[in-house]
């Protein structure tokens, strides 16, 4: 394995983020002008005008509230002083004072499989969320490991990158829905017919263009690279491969990829919660088994 | 014209030099910054530890009145710690209270009811986990002094090391002989 540095992480993932958040700006800019100056040429100025103020907006909420968005999609809870997750409350205390960090906010997700994720903007404003499942199956070596690993994307910043796709992939997702929606509600109209041919062929070659842009972006968040890292970094808190390498293997055995999350969110989780690990077709995730081997070999 | 072009020359030059310079200087502070917080850090643990031993003797000899040697032994422990003057002594003491801690809880195992208390289970997790803490908190310390000495025998973060006033490489903590020793349980 090349040797990473954290540092080089750092500011790979904020040159990413900003990179992504003016693409995703330009992107869906030209889109509303595009569509709108086939439907409304008169109006299309206004609506330009109109979705330049609305991405700012959307841009700086994405970038200050993208964590609370996230933490409410997978329906994680907060934790505060709760007797029965002293144990997990320890873990990341103990974690985040080998990675120096503040400590970051603790949710839990209801669910029977073993899954976390880490989120926000910096370390400063991070959130870990683990399930209940992975409370019950992992003794406290491998939430240690687990923790670690979320630590490090904390510490590394890829929670930024990620948080930015999944509340971005969500708009564009949104986006395409509404233009599928319209063009639906447009055909039951006998006098639109050539509109709508007009609608289909638009709304075709935008998904035809955006559809493979979407998953590529997600493949970014969730890079071989950023795993490998995170798995690394959590072993250079825990000095212990062997808890999240046990714990990974858990995942493997127990999960079943039956989470039920949006699709959107699924690349900021230790392991795809909507897909099978032992699916290999379509992955997104880096293979468990390759990362277990990696970590045994540490 | 010429003479012009020459002072904004040298003016930006300059004002790149001094930025380096500031660059280095706040780095070199803030790395030092760094190790004394971890010190501090190491600190507020072992004296989060000490005061959840008083709670611990006592939930023990409601159950265990017999075992007064580990009962006292844990309690001098604790003593010793708190006497300690700094905080390489009090590590020291922290070995003795770490084995002490050990053998309390080997013999809890002899005691059912010991073992069933909810305040002695969360005694338990708390003690293991600020032991946990300890540990963390020596290694980022390490880390920190690491980082420093780095920085400050290094080119360039050495030609600075003057002018941030931090020319002293740092101690490392070094593990005490308690540490090094397996510690021995018996059943």
């Amino acid at each position: 394995m090349k040797k990473i540095s954290f540092y080089d992480q750092i500011s790979k993932n904020k040159r990413d983020s900003v990179l992504l958040g003016v693409v995703v700006f330009f992107i869906l800019i030209s889109l509303v002008y595009i569509i709108s100056s086939i439907f409304s040429p008169s109006l299309s100025l206004l609506f330009t005008i109109f979705a330049v103020i609305f991405m700012i907006v959307y841009t700086y909420g994405t970038y200050n509230y993208g964590d609370k968005v996230v933490l409410a999609a997978t329906n994680a809870m907060p934790v505060g002083e709760d007797k029965r997750y002293t144990k997990l409350i320890d873990v990341v205390e103990e974690l985040s004072i080998a990675s120096g960090l503040p400590k970051p906010k603790i949710y839990v997700i209801k669910s029977d499989e073993i899954n976390a994720f880490a989120t926000g903007k910096d370390p400063n404003h991070a959130s870990i969320a683990v399930t209940t499942g992975l409370l019950e199956n992992l003794n406290r070596d491998e939430i240690q490991g687990v923790i670690g690993h979320e630590m490090s994307h904390i510490r590394n910043y890829d929670i930024r990158f990620a948080t930015f796709i999944a509340v971005f992939v969500g708009l564009v997702a949104i986006l395409s829905n509404i233009l599928m929606r319209s063009f639906f509600w447009g055909g039951t109209r006998e006098d639109r017919k050539d509109r709508n041919l007009g609608i289909l062929i638009i709304v075709g070659l935008i998904l035809a263009i955006i559809a493979p842009i979407l998953v590529r972006l997600v493949q970014l968040a969730i890079s071989r690279r950023r795993e490998f890292a995170a798995d690394a970094g959590s072993v250079e808190l825990t000095r212990y491969p062997e808890g999240l390498a046990s714990a990974l293997e858990k995942i493997l055995k127990i999960n079943q990829g039956k989470m039920k999350v949006s699709e959107a969110v699924s690349h900021l989780f230790i392991s795809d919660p909507n897909k099978s690990p032992l699916d290999n077709l379509f992955a997104t995730h880096p293979p468990l088994k390759e990362r277990i081997k990696i970590l045994r070999s540490m | 014209m010429a003479f012009e072009f020459l002072t904004f020359g040298l003016g930006f030059v300059v004002l790149i030099i001094i930025g380096i310079i500031v660059y280095y200087i706040n780095k070199i502070r803030v790395l030092s910054n760094r190790i004394d917080n971890a010190w501090a850090q190491i600190d507020v643990q072992l004296k989060k530890r000490a005061d959840l031993v008083p709670n611990l003797v006592e939930t023990v000899r409601g159950y265990a009145k017999h075992e007064k040697d580990a009962i006292r032994m844990v309690t001098q422990a604790r003593e010793n710690m708190l006497k300690a003057g700094n905080i390489k002594e009090r590590m020291k003491a922290e070995g003795e209270l770490t084995k002490a801690l050990k053998t309390i809880f080997a013999i809890a195992e002899n005691y059912q009811n010991l073992k069933a208390n909810e305040n002695f289970k969360l005694l338990q997790e708390q003690l293991e986990s600020i032991e946990n803490k300890v540990a963390y908190a020596r290694q980022f310390y390490n880390d920190s002094v690491l980082n420093f000495n780095n920085t400050i025998t290094t080119i360039p973060g050495m030609w600075f090391t003057g002018i941030a006033g931090k020319k002293e490489k740092r101690e490392f903590f070094e593990a005490t002989e308690t540490e090094k020793k397996p510690v021995e349980v018996k059943f």
